[in-house]
This record gives C-alpha cells, structure tokens and sequence, in this order.
C-alpha cells in the first residue's frame, strides 16, 4: 500500500476541511486513482448531516501515486481537526494563498511554503499521514516541518460497506443564492426558531420560512435558476400549459437550523450550489468547488427533514 | 373591529425605502407623533418611547376599521398572503417579556395599538443584514434641537432591552452605535453597502391580525414577509413629566453625555445626577469660579465611586436651566439601556423634576433630511431610587 503526492492546492485543501471538521470530529478519507473521497457519515452526529464529496485528483496534488490490493483504494478515517492543523500549517504561506485563505490560516508565517509533500507512512506499527512541509524562511533557509497524522486504515470489506445514503428522486433542483448570503438571513432566524422550511419549486421560486407562536417569517426569491435535468427526471421543456402548473407546485422540506448553518459554512467554498428537495424526506445539497467548468469537486450534503406537526 | 378575513382594509399601512433609519429609531425604541409610537418598559421603573413621524415614511396611511370598503392606495402584492391568524405550531423562544410595543397612530384622532416582540420587529428590518445602524451622527450641530412637543407623547425613551442577552451592553459603544453581536455585522455592512437600500412595507389590519413586515433587498433581490404575532396592549407604566415642576432642564450633544456613561465601570449600580443652580440668582448664569459643579455624575458601586463634572461652558452645556439644587440616583443598569439610543442621537435633553423622575430625550436626525421634516426622537424617562 503506497500513497504520496504533492498538494498544490493548500488553500483550497484547507477550506474544504475547515467546513468539514465542524459537522465532525472524523472523517473518512478514501484516495482512488482518480478522486478524493471525502466523507462524514456518523449517526451520531448532530442533527444527522451528512457529507458525501469528490474531488478529483489535479484539483489539489500534482505527482500523486497510489497502490494497493484493493484496486488501488485507499480508505481511512482521521481526525479532521488534526488534518486541519497540518494544513494550516502547510497553508501559511504568503505565495501560493488563494485569496483569503491566509487569513484563515492562523498566525502570519514567516515561511514561504515551496513543497507539501503528503505520503502513507508507519511508524511504530501505526499508520500515519505525514505531511512533509518544505520552506525558505526570509533569509533564505531551508526549513522542513512535518506533520504526522495518526489515520486508521479501513479494510477493504469495510471500505465497501460505505455507502451514500438513499434517496428518492428529488422533486426539483434550484440553484440557490450565494451561501454568504443566505447565511446572514438564517443567521437572524435562529433565535426565533429550531426548524426551518425550505421550499421551492421548478419555477425559480425558493423560499426560506419560519412558523412559530410570535412570527411567520418568509423569504423568497423569485428569480433563481433551475438547472436543467439531463437524465430527465423531469422533462419539463415543452408541453407548457399544465406543466406550468406543475412547474410552480411548491415542495417543502423541514430542516434543523443548526444543520442547515452548519452546511452554509460551505460559503467559504462554494461557487455554485444547487439544492435538491425531497419533500418530507431529506434536503440534498451539491457545493461546486472552484470553476463550475472545471469541476474541481463536489460536497454533497444530505440534511434529513426534522418531522414536525 | 375587522374581523372579515383578508377583505378589510388595513388599519395600518406604511412603507419606507431606507429600512436603515427606521431600524436604528426601534433600536433606540421610540418614534412618534402622527407616526408610530413604540413604547417599551422595564421593572416598572423605566419606560422608553420612540416617536416616529409619519414623515419617516414614504407613505404612511391609518385607516379607522370602520369604514369597510376604503382601501388604501398602495397595496404590495404581497398583502394577499395575509395570513390567518392561527397561531403557529412551534414554541417560541425565550423572549423577554419586558418589552411592549404599541403602535399609535392618529389621524384625526384615530390610535391603534398592540403589543409585539420588538426584537423579533427588529430582527426582521435586519434579516438581510442591512439595517445597521445609520452613521452616528458626529458631533457637529446637526440640528438644532427641537423643543420637545410639549408633553404631548411625552416620550420617554428606553433603550431597546435586549431581552435575553445579558448583562448591560456597555462594551462597544464608540461611535457606531450599540454593541452585541447583532449590532456588528451591520455595522460592518452598513460601511459597504453605501446607497443600497432595503425597503419594507408595514401593515396591520387590526385586533388579532399580525403586523406584517414586508422587507425587499435592493433590485429583484429577495424578499422577505414578516408577520409577527400582536397581542393586546396592557397598561402601561405612566411616567409623565410634568413640565411645571421640572427643576432641572439641560440640552447638550449626545456626545458628551455618551463618552460620560460608556466610561463608567458596569458594576457600578447606581448613578447620581447633581445639578447645582449658577451661584448668582441674579445674574442667572456664569462666571467666577464656582465651586460647586454645575452638573456632576457620579457613579456609584462595590468597587469605587466616579465623579464626572461638566464645565459650565456653553459648548458643553448649551442649556442649563436649574433652579435648586437637586441630587437623585437611578439604577445604572437602568441608565446604561439608554445607550444605543444616546449613541446614535445628537442632542440630548434631560429634565428633572422635583421628584426626581427622569426625563432623556435624544434627537435622531433623519439622514440626508430635507430641511424641515421633524426628526424622530426616543424619550426615556426613568424614576428615581428611593432613598
């Protein structure tokens, strides 16, 4: 089993993890040859969000080289705030910082980062991601820090016994608002109630509401985009008449607002984001990373409807 | 009253462009006169009114419930949503209860009235986060202060009590307006989003209806319908001052006033205001060394004392008017709720009567106001601790 590859995308790394490691405490990791799993599956965690990602491979390393027996897979789980630290790390570096990343990166290093280099090791009979971190310090010094973080392997059997959480097929997709924005809006909600409606329709109407003793609060907006279903779910282009009346059907889904503010901490890096209702079922949320064209990646979030009246 | 569905006209119907100034008078509490009038209480002992003037809005129309049929000029599209009034299925949160507000509004002497949640109110104008407090006003002479209308609201303004968020807000309240969590992100917008307004639309249709709240983010942006749960009005407190026994009548900019208060350890409980009258009757004002304060706070607490005198300088206090000497404290929790209101004011007024009931009244200039229109102002007015 052999794993090592440059990142060359730290920033980006970073904030991906950053949204990850606060729904939490671990994560399933799995390389394949192609793309990097990301995966948070635990029953226990708050409010039963899940998060199913891909990213593939170029976004993020260069040089990357993998074996096993288990057709070149590589599953682990680690801790994320641990994985997190070793990429603030890695990511305090004035050169190669996307935008703002810096920032976020902790104190300013006086490090110029040059090479991170990430590989499976073991030492002492445990398994480690290490991450090996090459700098040039202001004089002109070579520094090198490395960060090992203790994984556990998951056997193949295990590793398969992963999967995506079933769905029905959902009754529309809508691309929605920028998250930082619906981000200030659910920001004020949530201390004038749990539960959150989301509804939509394939007509560009999404709203946001809440329902309780003292307020009725709804937030629309009317002009957002439905994507257009290429595996015709719903093949909605001609016949216009009654399908304009199916097209404006509202179908709503309740979400906890703590998981829902937990998912719009994805606002770091979403470019696009669509969501898919399954009404009375589940809320599914797809967050493009970077260029939509390019498709760096994408987080999947499933938010399970809280049952309510 | 109108209990015919969707079809009555709403007693209330009111829409202004710039949420902004509206959310910074009910941050302070209180507008009024031929306007809304919002008054709120605390322990009894402090009642705070914001006055805001039907000229605040864009439009502003009451319609007395009888007459059926008039409806009112603009209606929003929204408005068919009216919703039934049936409570919602979820529990509320905990909200703070001493909070009452109460919209009046009188044309031709016709009032309406009822009781909200003001923080939920508030919440609403700022759900898009861009109702950050308006620029506080520096400490240029804005506007010379207006007197009063004469008892007429009496308005005694009360900062808004943030129910449950603790201890006195006293920490951040240089400049920018109120501290807490809510107040620093508009602060932050309010910066950056220059001309862009939101705009909201208020409507009350009467006894048992919501007060709805229309709020729409600049250009096809998004748009939000608030309609929030009214409840009867109960009694309130009243504190009038009684103008002929005021003893104590001091106009200065809110400034001064604010750097005084915000300067005073929170643990501190009760706060004195000691006026003393100019030492010649006669020639009713100035000069000499006095040595007595013209006016003095001082703060009182576990730890210490402060004292904090004015000079007797016109650029400091414009007006004083003081004809004994008078010595009353008031609890300084009670006094520090009035900052967010001072803080975003530019005048001050204080009166104090012979019983010692308080009486703040600070101006807050419209922004960008066209010469004539009355600024809103909040009043508090507040009893004196019982020696």
């Amino acid at each position: 089993m052999r794993f090592r590859a440059n990142i060359e995308n730290v920033p980006l790394f970073f904030r991906v993890i950053q949204t990850l490691e606060k729904l939490q405490k671990k994560l399933i990791i799995k390389f394949t040859e192609e793309t990097m799993h990301l995966i948070c599956n635990h029953e226990t965690n708050e409010g039963g969000i899940q998060v199913w990602s891909q990213m593939r491979v170029p976004s993020l390393f260069t040089k990357y080289r993998i074996q096993s027996n288990a057709k070149n897979e590589i599953t682990m789980n680690l801790y994320s705030d641990a994985l997190l630290g070793a990429l603030r790390s890695a990511a305090a570096n004035p050169a190669s910082a996307l935008n703002g990343a810096g920032n976020t990166a902790g104190a300013p290093s006086s490090i110029e980062t040059d090479e991170v280099i990430v590989r499976l090791t073991k030492k002492n009979d445990q398994a480690m991601l290490s991450f090996e971190i090459t700098g040039t310090t202001r004089l002109g010094r070579l520094v090198r820090v490395v960060h090992d973080v203790r994984i556990e392997v998951l056997k193949p059997a295990d590793a398969a016994r992963l999967a995506e959480p079933l769905c029905p097929t959902p009754n529309v997709h809508i691309l929605l608002p920028p998250l930082h924005k619906l981000r200030t809006i659910v920001e004020r909600l949530r201390p004038m109630s749990n539960i959150l409606a989301i509804r939509a329709n394939s007509n560009g109407h999404l709203q946001l509401g809440i329902n309780t003793e003292g307020v009725k609060l709804e937030t629309d907006w009317r002009n957002c985009t439905n994507p257009s279903n290429n595996d015709g779910n719903e093949p909605e282009d001609e016949e216009d008449e009654e399908d304009l009346e199916e097209r404006k059907k509202m179908y709503a889904v309740i979400v906890s607002i703590k998981s829902f503010l937990k998912f719009l901490g994805a606002h770091q890096v979403s470019t696009t984001t669509i969501a898919c209702v399954c009404q009375h079922h589940c809320l599914i949320l797809y967050v493009y990373i970077g260029d939509v064209a390019d498709a760096g990646g994408v987080l999947t979030f499933y938010v399970p409807a809280v049952i309510d009246e | 009253m109108s209990q015919n569905g969707s079809n009555s006209p709403d007693i209330l119907n009111a829409s202004v462009e710039d949420v902004r100034y509206l959310a910074s008078l009910l941050r302070g509490v209180h507008f009024s006169t031929a306007g809304l009038t919002v008054t709120v209480e605390e322990a009894r002992t402090l009642v705070a009114v914001a006055f805001i003037f039907a000229q605040v809005f864009d439009d502003f129309d009451v319609v007395p419930p009888k007459r059926t049929r008039q409806r009112s000029p603009q209606v929003i599209e929204e408005e068919d949503e009216l919703p039934e009034p049936g409570p919602a299925p979820r529990t509320p949160r905990a909200m703070q209860q001493d909070e009452e507000g109460e919209d009046e509004v009188v044309p031709e002497n016709y009032t309406t009235a009822f009781q909200i949640n003001l923080n939920v109110l508030v919440d609403c104008l700022n759900i898009f986060g861009t109702a950050g407090p308006v620029t506080a006003p520096s400490a240029t002479t804005h506007k010379k202060w207006t007197k009063p209308v004469q008892g007429g609201g009496g308005a005694e303004d009360n900062q808004n009590s943030d129910g449950g968020e603790g201890p006195p807000r006293r920490g951040g309240v240089n400049g920018g307006g109120g501290s807490g969590q809510r107040d620093l992100l508009p602060v932050r917008l309010g910066g950056q989003m220059g001309d862009k307004k939101t705009s909201v639309r208020l409507t009350y249709s009467g006894d048992g209806y919501p007060l709805v709240a229309v709020v729409t983010e600049e250009s096809g942006g998004p748009t939000a319908t608030c309609e929030i749960t009214t409840y009867q009005t109960e009694p309130h407190l009243s504190l009038e001052i009684n103008s002929d026994i005021v003893v104590c009548r001091i106009i200065l900019k809110s400034s001064w006033l604010r750097d005084a208060i915000s300067e005073i350890d929170p643990s501190c409980e009760r706060l004195t205001f000691i006026a003393n009258p100019p030492l010649d009757p006669n020639a009713r004002r100035r000069n000499g060394a006095e040595s007595q304060p013209r006016l003095r706070i001082q703060a009182d607490g576990t730890f210490g004392s402060t004292e904090m005198d004015y000079p007797n300088d016109k650029e400091v206090l414009e007006t004083f008017d003081c004809r004994q000497r008078i010595v009353f404290s008031y609890r300084f929790s009670h006094i520090t709720k009035t900052l967010r209101a001072l803080s975003s004011s530019t005048k001050t007024s204080m009166r104090i009567d012979e019983d010692g009931l308080l009486s703040l009244q600070f101006l807050m200039p419209k922004p960008h106001s066209t010469s004539d229109e009355t600024d809103g102002f909040v009043e508090f007015r507040c009893l004196a601790l019982s020696e």
